[in-house]
Order: structure tokens, then sequence, then C-alpha cells
């Protein structure tokens, strides 16, 4: 099943299937934020998985790629990942 | 025989250890600087080796060689356009696909190269294990095992930059994309042919394919029918995939990074969670985490503002024993005016901010950084930053502010791209320092109550609040947003720590001298004779017509800019008593207050500005401020006034 990154619980692995631009959060979500995503490694078909979300809506801290990475909440939002359960 | 002399830059991701490695290498001839017209550090140093001179540039820490980020292009532009006889690449041997991704694209740009692989220790301590001669075969690149904290692996990593810097001929193995791109790489590399370019031509069909902007503008200046051709077999390439062509070649990439990776790295299973893991998850736990983080910034302040204040009176007590001496030598005339009240004052002035408070501050802010710390704090405030438009790194030079904005300016570098800086760097120095909030205690605080000083920070709040929104929705370019790598807990390195800190008080200080004695010797000539009186009456339709305040605030305003928490003792000499409500309405006094609170911060701070920001924003942040001040004064004043809330 595709979802967000951010419905992911914690401990719970998933795979990218796509990076959503476009617009939101009163911003337009380039084409510079994609790349620079798939430059952390975010590239479809990598695995990543959720190690911790901060309280208050704040970033998620995932694992991908032998390392740990921090993403603002409204970036994992974007990034649509297909569940491995 | 003659010296011969290299160039050596240091390229890599963040947290990899370059900045110890370049501290290693350069002992104490170092240079930091600014890039020029640019907000991001340049780190330059010097050293001698086996007959070389040797220059060592350290560039910024990076993921990637696109565009995201201004160190990106600074970098990739230093590597093109200066040719560095040979780079070092450090890579941390922990994080090795990741850091792999990166070492593709040096070899790509088809520069003199040479690894570093650094950290050997921690990778062993997570069960990493990494045959570093299989990893030089298969790059085609001298691989040199470095654990850089402890100096491990330095002298080898020179020598065999010297080797690889005077050998020109490169064996390097540049990656092979899937044949369906690398035969459109081809087909543009072959329309690139008979162009003059400052990139391998390769290189630039690839970055072509990426739609990477600053490449695109240089060719369209000169073929501008290639672009089409790019434009066209990109989408193939995405029509091919079913992705975006740049996301297909980033993958392809680290395609090639993990399979290289997985061949060269044994990884042994662990058997307990190390401390490090221990301790991140305690202090990034939802409740400990925030507990723990309030102790540190409570900690943080403490030392910087509690030791800091004490050695900054204890110094200044000391100076100011020797006035009576330096009258007794001068007499008290309009000569030991000017020489103590302007040229003796800004020196102690600097001394006392620039050693007890940026000292630690600069201490504390590394240790901060190199632990891996500060990347806990970001984790958990980001939520926060996020309401004035920034990001969860800014909470650090945002508190700081509390105390001095001038540590709080110099700590914007933190923020990654320039919009960031700028923005984090507009905001702090609207937050009340220690300083100020002499003023509004000692005058709101003291006359109208502490609701009243307690209104102020509100409002202060209120408009940082707004103004960060106003500034992230008119600002251009991409949403600020955390991406951040959260590197594992280490020990900072001392020796690297005390070095960092020791150059940028140099570099702070020799825009912050001469700046605080020239301005203290022209504000103290302009009072001797008697010029302040006339500016003050000059711009009464200012403080008298718009804000409603008596004419001598003039002279107090200006002098304010020199140290803020002086305002209200010339307040008391200019009016002979310290019984302010003699002189000053109720509302009079919350409109200095909020003037004084809001209006450029004290010389210091336009200094710590120009030192990030260069000299035409710094000017524009103080301008932009003064005029604010006012025009907020003036409207509060009025929305006072006929509320009648204070008597006036």
């Amino acid at each position: 099943m595709e979802m967000p990154l951010t419905a992911l619980k914690e401990g719970e692995t998933g795979v990218i299937v796509s990076i959503k631009v476009g617009f939101g959060h009163g911003k337009c979500w380039g084409k510079g934020f994609q790349k620079r995503l798939t430059d952390m490694g975010l590239t479809p078909g990598t695995e990543v998985t959720v190690i911790k979300s901060a309280p208050f809506n704040g970033p998620i801290e995932v694992y991908v790629r032998g390392y740990r990475l921090v993403l603002g909440r409204g970036m994992a939002e974007r990034i649509i990942v297909e569940a491995r359960r | 025989m003659k010296e011969r002399r290299l160039r050596i830059a240091l390229a890599g991701n963040a947290n990899v250890g370059k900045s110890v490695i370049f501290n290693q290498l350069t002992g104490l001839h170092q240079h930091i600087g600014n890039w020029p017209g640019k907000t991001v550090e340049k780190a330059e140093g010097t050293l001698h080796f086996k007959g070389y001179t040797i220059d060592v540039i350290d560039l910024p820490g990076i993921y990637s060689l696109s565009t995201f980020s201004l160190e990106e292009v600074i970098s990739r532009e230093y590597i093109v356009t200066e040719k560095p006889d040979v780079v070092i690449n450090v890579v941390d041997a922990s994080v090795l696909e990741r850091n792999l991704f990166f070492t593709l694209q040096l070899i790509e740009l088809e520069t003199p190269l040479i690894i570093a692989l650094n950290q050997i220790d921690v990778a062993e301590r997570k069960g990493i294990k990494i045959d570093y001669k299989r990893l030089e075969e298969i790059l085609g690149v001298p691989v040199v095992p470095t654990v850089a904290i402890k100096g491990r692996g330095i002298h080898d990593l020179l020598s065999k930059a010297i080797e690889v810097a005077e050998k020109q001929a490169s064996k390097q193995t540049i990656i092979r994309y899937g044949e369906e791109i690398e035969s459109r790489i081809q087909r543009l590399e072959g329309a690139l042919k008979n162009i003059r370019l400052r990139y391998p031509a390769r290189w630039v069909a690839i970055k072509l394919l990426e739609g990477d902007e600053y490449i695109e503008k240089e060719i369209r200046e000169i073929k501008p029918e290639i672009l089409d051709l790019a434009n066209s077999l990109a989408k193939e390439i995405e029509e091919i995939h079913g992705h975006p062509c740049p996301t297909v070649i980033t993958s392809e990439r680290y395609e090639a990074a993990g399979k290289i990776a997985r061949e060269v790295q044994r990884i042994l299973p662990i058997i307990k969670p190390s401390l490090s893991e221990r301790v991140h998850n305690v202090t990034t736990h939802k409740i400990m985490g925030y507990l723990i983080m309030i102790l540190v910034v409570l900690g943080i302040l403490q030392m910087i503002f509690g030791f800091g204040g004490y050695f900054s009176s204890l110094l200044s007590d000391l100076f100011y024993r020797y006035e009576p001496l330096f009258e007794s030598i001068f007499g008290a005339g309009l000569l030991k005016e000017i020489i103590w009240g302007g040229l003796i004052e800004g020196i102690i002035a600097n001394i006392t901010i620039a050693l007890p408070y940026i000292v630690p501050f600069y201490l504390i802010l590394y240790i901060l950084e190199d632990s891996g710390y500060l990347a806990r704090v970001a984790f958990l405030m980001d939520a926060l930053m996020h309401k004035i438009g920034l990001h969860g790194k800014a909470f650090i030079p945002i508190m700081l502010g509390y105390g001095c904005n001038v540590p709080a300016c110099l700590g914007c570098r933190i923020m990654e791209t320039e919009r960031e800086r700028l923005i984090a760097g507009f905001i702090v120095t609207l937050i009340p320092c220690a300083a100020r909030t002499v003023v509004i205690l000692g005058l709101v605080g003291t006359f109208l109550g502490i609701w009243w000083a307690l209104a102020l920070y509100a409002l202060d709040l209120a408009i940082i609040l707004i103004l960060g929104r106003l500034a992230f929705r008119i600002l251009p370019g991409e949403p600020t947003a955390l991406i951040m790598e959260m590197p594992g807990y280490k020990m900072p390195h001392l020796k690297t720590v005390v070095k960092q800190t020791w150059f940028r008080l140099e570099e702070f200080l020799k825009i912050s001298f001469p700046l605080i004695i020239l301005s203290g010797i022209l504000i103290k000539v302009a009072e001797v004779y008697g010029a302040l009186k006339i500016i003050s009456h000059i711009l009464s339709p200012i403080t008298v017509g718009w804000l409603g305040l008596p004419e001598v605030t003039g002279v107090i305003l200006i002098s304010g800019i020199l140290r803020k928490e002086l305002a209200l003792i010339l307040l008391a000499s200019l009016i002979g008593t310290t019984n302010f409500q003699l002189f000053l309405k109720p509302l009079q006094m919350f409109i200095f207050a909020l003037v004084v609170m809001l209006y450029v911060p004290c010389i210091a701070t336009i200094a710590a500005c120009i030192k990030e920001f260069g000299w035409k924003k710094a000017i524009i942040i103080a301008l932009t401020e003064i005029l604010f001040a006012i025009f907020i004064g003036g409207i509060v004043y009025r929305i006072l006034s006929i509320l009648n809330l204070l008597e006036h």
C-alpha cells in the first residue's frame, strides 16, 4: 500500500516510490528539493526505516543507506513509500 | 633548490572529520574569512613538508556537487576554476555508501584525487571493516586510512597527496551508467565537442541531463540548441524509467556507490548498542530530551553570560582603575575626554566583549557541533522554529541572542542556505540582549511595573513571529526545511575546537576593533564639540514629533549604539538624577525602552554582521532596523495614547 513516509510508525520500513513536487505549505516544493532528497540517498527503490518522530509534529528521523537522516515534517509528507510489513 | 608550491583542497561530506584533518595539516598557519561576496566561510592554511610549501584550502562540507546550496556551487567552481594540484576527499569509513556517492562525482569532475578513509576506528566499533586496497583498485584512486583525531595516517596522506600532484597521469575509473543513459551522454558529448568548456565534456553532458541550472545558463550563451537536444534526451530517459531524469541519474550513481561499498566492506554484527546509541535515545526522547536540552541551554547561558559577565566586569574594573592615573597625566581637559572617552573606552569595550563572551561562545558552539548534540537540539526544536520561518538549527543562535547579539550573529552560520542565514541574522538582532534587558527592567520594570516590562517582551516576540513569517513568504527560494544528517555522538577534538575558536576570534577582532574605536572617537568628538546637541535638535521631528520623547533622547539613542546598557547611565547623567519619572512620563518610558529594544543592536553586533554577511547586507540590516524601530515606536505611541493606558 502506498502512503506518505510520515504514515509509517517507529520501526517500520518502506520502499520509496516517488517524491511529490508541487504546491504546499505556502511554498512551491520544486525540483531543487527533489534533487536535494535524492542526493541524500532517498532515491526510488531505496529502503527507509523510521527510527523516531519528534513531538509537536516535528521532524522524523529515518535510517537510509547506512546512516541516519532527519527530515522536516512537510518534506517527509511528500515522500511516498510502499510499506513493507 | 627552488621551493616548490602545491595547492591541496579538502573536500567531503559534513561530519567526516574534515576540519580536524585541516587543523592537523596546517597547525597555526591559518586564515579564516569568507568566500568573496558570500556568507560561506573559507578556511585556508599553509604548511611545509619535504621541501614543499603547501597551501591547503578546506572546502565546505557538502553531500553532492549539484546546486542546492551555495557551498556546493562554491566547491565545484573552486575545483574547476582554481584547479588545485590535488583534492583530498575525506571519507567517513562508517558511512561508506553515501560518502562514495560524493567521491564518484569528484571522479566525474576529472580532478587529481586521493581519498582519506577517515574514522576507521568509529567504523570498526560499528562492526564495519573496509578492504581499502580493494577500494583503491576499484576506483583507481589512492586510499589512505586515517584516524584524524589521533593524527594517524596524516603523514602518509601528505606523502601520497604530493605523489599524486606530481604525477600527471590518472587512472581513475569513471562510473558507467545504464546503456540507455550512457548512449545519450555520448550523443550530448558529441554535440559539445567543438565548444571550449571550463569543465570536462562528459561532466557537462551529465549535468545537462540532470537539469543543472548553472550549466544550462552557461551553455545557453554559447550554443542554445544543445539545450533542446539535452531536454529531449532527458525526456526519453524519463519515459523509459518513469522517474524524472535527474532522479534516475542520481539513483544510478547511488547504486554504483552502494555496489562498491558492499564489495569492499564487511559488516559484523554488533553485540550491544554502543554508548553513543544509548545517549542518542535519551537526548531525543520526547520528555527526557527536552529536560536535558533545557539543562544544557541553561548551562550554556550560565557559562557564557554568568562567567562572561563576571569576567567582563572584572576586566573593565581593572581598566577603569587607571582612569584617575590617566587623568593625572593628561589632565581632565579635552584631550583626556577624547583619548580616554573615545580611544581607550573603545579598546576596553572590545576586550570586555571579545574575551569574556566570544571565546566561551565559540568554544561551546564548536563542542556542541562536533559532539553531535546540535543536531539533537535541531531535531527537538524544529517544529517550534518553523513558526518563525526557520528550522531547528536556528534555535541555538536565537537562544544566544537573549544574552548577547554578537555571538548570536556569529552563530547564524550553522544555517545551510544564504536565505536562512539572512532571516536568522535579522531575527537574532531583534532579540533583546542582556544590555537591552537592563534598559527594559531599569526603566519600564522599575517605574511602570513588571507587567509592562513583560508586555515589551511579548510585543518583541510578536514582531519576530510576524517578520519571520513574512520573510519566509516573501524572500525567494525553496521552502525552509530541515534535511540533516544525524551524526553519531563523538568526543570533540579539543585542539581543533581551540584553534577554530582562536582564528575566528582573530577575524572578528579585525573588524570590530577599528569599528568600535572609530565610532567611539567620532561620537566623543561630536559630544565634546556640542555636535550631538545639534544632531538631537535636527532629529527632533522624529524623537519629539513622531515618538513623543524629549529632545535629549536623541543624544542617548545615538550614543547607545556603542553600548546599549549605557543608555540609562547616560540619561541619568544628562538629567542629573536616576529618578527617571521626574523627567519621563510613563508612556515616554515605554516608548523609549521599545525603541532602544528594536533599533540596531550595538556597534559590536554590526561588526559581527559584517563578518558574517559582508558590509552591504550588514548595513541593510542596520538601516532597516533603525527605520523599523522608529516606525513601530510611533505607531505604538499613538495606539497607547488613544487607549489612554499610560499617563502621557
